[in-house]
């Protein structure tokens, strides 16, 4: 089997318009966690958000100016990784070269101001009234969840497979780990993967909100309201971004003498067979247990975790069973953190970003804390690194977690390459 | 008026150069754009004017000045005759 190794990296997140703001980010315990803005809480006046920390089309080309805005954060994060990578494009292997995907909503602000337009028309009166049918005619291509995909594809002339796949809270995960096995099976060479999710919109909002898995705001300061693993913990905050990871085979690699961030050593995925959103102990063992496997591996050789941890009280208690369950006696000396206390759940882009957090936590020995830990819930009983970072920490192999509503699991392994 | 607001889309958005305005006998096809790009030149329009205009294809084979005829003619068909001052027109809307 191929080895496939990490050789860019890419983000625009709440917590900046680059990787390097963002870990900073991260390990500052800097919460991007605030108030709606006002076209949200009129009428949801207690939703918060994790805004992204640019404006996507600020630093893009202006012919990408009427994509939806989660195509132009996978086409910034894109540009930040094909350039960390050092590949230029078209590369000249294109027919091996892919693009994979993770989404969990597609072009969600296309169809919240698609569905805006169409009812205002409907209710306005008067001579000279636009028709509610008059829409963009290119609506449909810019809300398709595959747009992003596409975008990249198309931009960069890579013309190996390219995929998207829609797996809610997994979705990115899932994207590395089926690259991962493309590239190890020979199917291709290289990829380009994305996590993207960009749904900060009133319509989509309402329908989280229905479902009351939302951080209710901190009274004091609202950018604590999301506390992972925490006692009096809430829920999550939704965020918004992407991140994007350059993979390549390891004769591809060592051809071009690549500078190489990690090997992606290992991946599981799994489904709980249970319940719409209650997650379950027996489907996340299974998924970490196989990335273990692959990465060839005993848990004790991971040094960091990057949880899924929302801050939901199943979401954070099967999550800590779950890791009791894999490294048994040693589950306390697995330093384990969740980032969404400060960037917010990114549900399709989440995998993506904290995966590629969790490699540059392993190349700098720095570990991003669990922010507002201040009161843990004692049925949470792990190391989650409360408040602040820990530095200087000798990593050699991380492991990102995404649980996705609809009960499907992943995890990836990234190692330091061998040298 | 119409024929500006299809011109300016044109140069501005759909990066075509302005000297080709000034070819006598200019067509749409000289203007080389693909189907996508036609249906966003004509949503410059009907997002202005309020409605959906029939049959797009039809333009390919037309004179520039012939499809702006046309599409003037529709739009006078949806407003009794008339061309609607622009504010009034995005105001209804």
């Amino acid at each position: 089997m191929k080895r496939v190794l990490i050789t860019g990296l890419g983000m625009i997140s709440p917590l900046g318009a680059d990787k390097a703001s963002s870990f900073a980010g991260a390990l500052q315990a800097r919460s991007a966690i605030r108030p709606a803005p006002p076209s949200i809480a009129e009428r949801l006046p207690q939703v918060l958000v994790a805004p992204a920390a640019a404006e996507p089309d600020q630093l893009l080309d202006k012919k990408f100016g009427g994509l939806d805005r989660a195509t132009q954060f996978a086409l910034v994060a894109a540009q930040e990784a094909m350039l960390d990578a050092g590949i230029a494009a078209p590369p000249d292997d294109a027919a091996r070269f892919g693009v994979f995907a993770g989404i969990g909503f597609g072009g969600a602000h296309t169809m919240d101001k698609l569905y805006a337009r169409h009812f205002e028309a409907v209710h306005a009166s008067g001579q000279g009234s636009r028709s509610p049918t008059v829409l963009h005619p290119l609506s449909v291509p810019r809300m398709m969840s595959n747009a992003p995909a596409a975008a990249v594809s198309m931009h960069y002339g890579l013309r190996g497979a390219s995929n998207t796949y829609c797996v809610a809270c997994a979705s990115s995960a899932v994207a590395i780990g089926e690259a991962l096995r493309a590239i190890r099976h020979g199917y291709l060479d290289a990829a380009i993967v994305l996590g993207t999710e960009a749904m900060l919109t009133p319509g989509t909002l309402m329908a989280w909100n229905a479902l009351r898995v939302m951080a209710k705001p901190d009274p004091v300061d609202a950018s604590r309201s999301c506390r992972p693993f925490a006692l009096h913990r809430s829920g999550f905050v939704l965020g918004e971004g992407a991140a994007a990871l350059v993979l390549e085979s390891e004769a591809r690699a060592h051809q071009r003498q690549a500078r190489v961030l990690a090997e992606l050593s290992g991946y599981g995925c799994s489904s709980d067979a249970e319940h719409l959103t209650a997650p379950t102990v027996l489907g996340q063992v299974a998924a970490m247990r196989q990335a273990l496997e692959e990465a060839q591996l005993a848990p004790q050789d991971v040094q960091y975790l990057n949880a899924h941890g929302t801050a939901t009280d199943a979401g954070d208690v099967t999550e800590t069973q779950s890791i009791h369950a894999v490294w048994g006696a040693s589950a306390r000396q697995l330093a384990v953190s969740s980032t969404k206390a400060l960037h917010g759940h990114l549900i399709g882009a989440g995998g993506a970003m904290e995966f590629a957090l969790s490699v540059m936590a392993m190349n700098s020995g720095s570990l991003p804390p669990t922010a507002h830990l201040d009161q843990p819930d004692p049925r949470c009983d792990l190391d989650f690194i409360p408040l602040q970072a820990r530095h200087d920490c000798d990593v050699r192999a991380v492991m990102s977690n995404s649980f996705a509503f609809g009960g499907s699991n992943a995890s990836l392994i990234a190692r330091r390459p061998a040298p | 008026m119409l024929e500006n607001i299809i011109k300016d889309y044109l140069i501005n958005m759909a990066e075509v150069d302005p000297e080709k305005f000034k070819q006598p006998g200019l067509t749409v096809a000289d203007l080389q754009l693909d189907s996508l790009g036609l249906l966003e030149m004509l949503f410059e329009v009907e997002d202005k004017y309020g409605f959906q205009i029939p049959e797009p294809m039809r333009f390919l084979s037309m004179s520039f000045a012939e499809m702006v005829a046309d599409i003037e003619a529709s739009v006078r068909a949806h407003h009794n005759g008339q061309m609607p001052a622009l504010d009034a027109a995005q105001a209804g809307g």
